[in-house]
């Protein structure tokens, strides 16, 4: 059955024996339906053919043959509100935060245990609304966790960039710093300056003043 | 109705359309104004959709429903009523900090006529109609919503009925759309099918595209006796057309799985109210195919659009490379 270019909810896409279900999507009597509106997307551009199929599926174990499958997804396209007016409310992805996904958040409130922060960007995608979240300190970095302390990984206003590890509790989604490449990417120092990040911990003021702050330093790409 | 003491309310019996003298005077002539049924009993009227009308929410859609008869030249009245409903999705967005935790999208729908609605005037506090249609429409739209993506959020429905079908002709002494009566159906399918249009349009994930649809049983005024004919089923029925409506239902209806989210019934059925369903859920279809219509439209344009915004930062890019 050829695929359809764009799909609406509920229209058939094909049976769950010759693609696997991918994001906008969902499985109904093992049957794949679209379950948003937008373009359908086939990830491996060979379609199998009816005679590979049915070899596949009966040799090898379901998650073997899952892979094989051409990934079928229907996208969301960014709406016109987005395009015309950017700065509406309505503007921005329908996007939750996902275990895994590496976010950018601001840094709102230090407290010794943990640092409340609101997640602005999931996976490169803007966010409609900040989400609540916070940094835990045995989550700052990977090593010596029982020796960091908050204050010294960060500030109010950083912007951070950090990976999701939890879905969290009723209000927050936990967030983790604890790799080379996540920490604080922007900070400004109590001064109100710019800096820059000068090794793993610390960041200096910008214009020679020499002053440095200690940060979780996000390591540059 | 409770008078809202934070603005300056307008008269409760609001104003109406002067009556002209001539329909008190002369006997027949009232009767002769009654508006009839000029499309087939199984012929809708038209329905005019467009999505993404508010720039501000997340979701959006317009549905109008004009009347379908000729307006009237010797009144100021106009015959039949129409409908005019927009809907507006906030969301999905996370739950506010005092909400417990709910692993599945929670789901808000407020329906609201506005106060020039209906000729009776309304108030700007929601009444017991609005607040009836409101939780038909939650459960319409709760069969549809795939809960389960959107952990830890909410999402609010927020339609507002602009003009809303009346439950009689005004030539009958019913002050229309008093609320409760047949016209309310009409406003349910509306919204039903409104609402699933802003939802489509928020790209929130649904197992199929919901409409709504009404039929009715009206009874046929040329057959005088109660006799097995003088029962008339009818697609769509506008209240004004109709006399004398013996039973009326509305349905939400998901076509592609042949299933029902919702259903509301009014009226004497008699011994067969699943004819009377099965016509709502025709009625239904057909508002869908002006739906599906109306999103596929939208979902191209959108495409288009993003084409050729992405033709645009290339060709940017390259102008900064020849730089």
């Amino acid at each position: 059955m050829a695929l359809p270019s764009i799909a609406l909810p509920g229209q058939l896409l094909g049976p769950s024996s010759q693609y696997a279900p991918g994001p906008g999507t969902h499985i109904h009597d093992s049957q794949i339906y679209a379950s948003v509106a937008g373009p359908v997307i086939s990830t491996s551009h060979s379609t199998p053919t009816p005679t590979s199929t049915p070899t596949s599926t009966t040799k090898t174990t379901q998650p073997a043959a899952t892979k094989t499958l051409p990934l079928l997804s229907v996208t969301r396209p960014s709406s016109n509100t987005t395009l015309h007016n950017p700065s509406a409310s309505g503007s921005g992805s329908p996007v939750l935060p996902t275990i895994d996904a590496v976010v950018l958040a601001r840094v709102t409130r230090l407290s010794p245990r943990f640092a409340s922060i609101e997640i602005l960007s999931i996976s490169s995608l803007v966010c409609r609304t900040p989400f609540q979240g916070l940094i835990r300190r045995e989550d700052v970095r990977a090593t010596e966790k029982d020796k960091v302390k908050i204050e010294e990984s960060f500030r109010v206003g950083d912007l951070v960039r950090g990976v999701v590890v939890s879905l969290g509790d009723q209000s927050n989604y936990y967030v983790s710093t604890a790799m080379n490449e996540l920490g604080v990417v922007m900070a400004r120092s109590r001064g109100g300056k710019e800096m820059f990040p000068i090794s793993w911990k610390e960041f200096r003021e910008v214009g020679g003043t020499g002053v440095t702050e200690t940060r979780k330093v996000a390591k540059p790409f | 109705m409770t008078t809202d003491r934070r603005r300056i309310n307008a008269p409760s019996g609001g104003t109406s359309a002067p009556v002209f003298v001539r329909t008190v005077k002369e006997v027949g002539y009232l009767q002769s104004l009654r508006p009839t049924r000029t499309r087939g009993p199984n012929e809708p009227r038209k329905i005019f959709l467009q999505t993404s009308i508010i720039p501000s929410a997340s979701g959006s859609a317009y549905l109008e429903i004009p009347s379908s008869s000729n307006s009237s030249t010797t009144t100021l009245i106009p015959s039949s009523s129409s409908l005019k409903i927009t809907a507006s999705i906030q969301g999905p967005r996370p739950l506010p900090r005092s909400a417990p935790f709910s692993p599945t999208l929670l789901l808000t729908t407020t329906v609201k006529f506005a106060p020039f609605a209906s000729r009776t005037r309304r108030g700007y506090i929601r009444d017991s109609v609005e607040r009836d249609l409101g939780v038909h429409l939650e459960t319409a739209l709760r069969g549809v919503i795939i809960g389960e993506r959107w952990p830890k959020s909410g999402v609010e429905v927020v339609v507002t009925v602009l003009e809303g079908d009346e439950d009689a002709w005004w030539g009958d002494g019913v002050q229309g759309g008093g609320g409760g009566g047949w016209g309310v159906l009409n406003v349910l399918a509306g919204c039903i099918t409104v609402a699933s249009a802003a939802i489509a349009d928020a790209g929130i994930d649904c197992v199929d595209v919901v409409s709504g649809g009404v039929a009715a049983l009206v009874r046929n005024p040329d057959i005088k006796n109660k006799s097995e004919g003088a029962l008339v089923k009818v697609l769509d029925p506008c209240p004004a057309e109709h006399q004398d409506i013996v039973a009326a239902c509305a349905v939400g209806y998901l076509a592609s799985r042949d299933e029902i989210t919702e259903i509301w019934m009014k009226g004497d059925v008699g011994s067969s109210p699943d004819e009377l369903i099965e016509g709502a859920t025709h009625a239904a279809v057909g508002s869908l195919t002006v739906l599906k219509e109306v999103l596929l439209e939208a979902v191209e344009a959108q495409v288009k659009g993003q084409v050729l915004e992405d033709e645009k930062v290339e060709q940017q890019q390259d102008i900064e490379m020849v730089d």
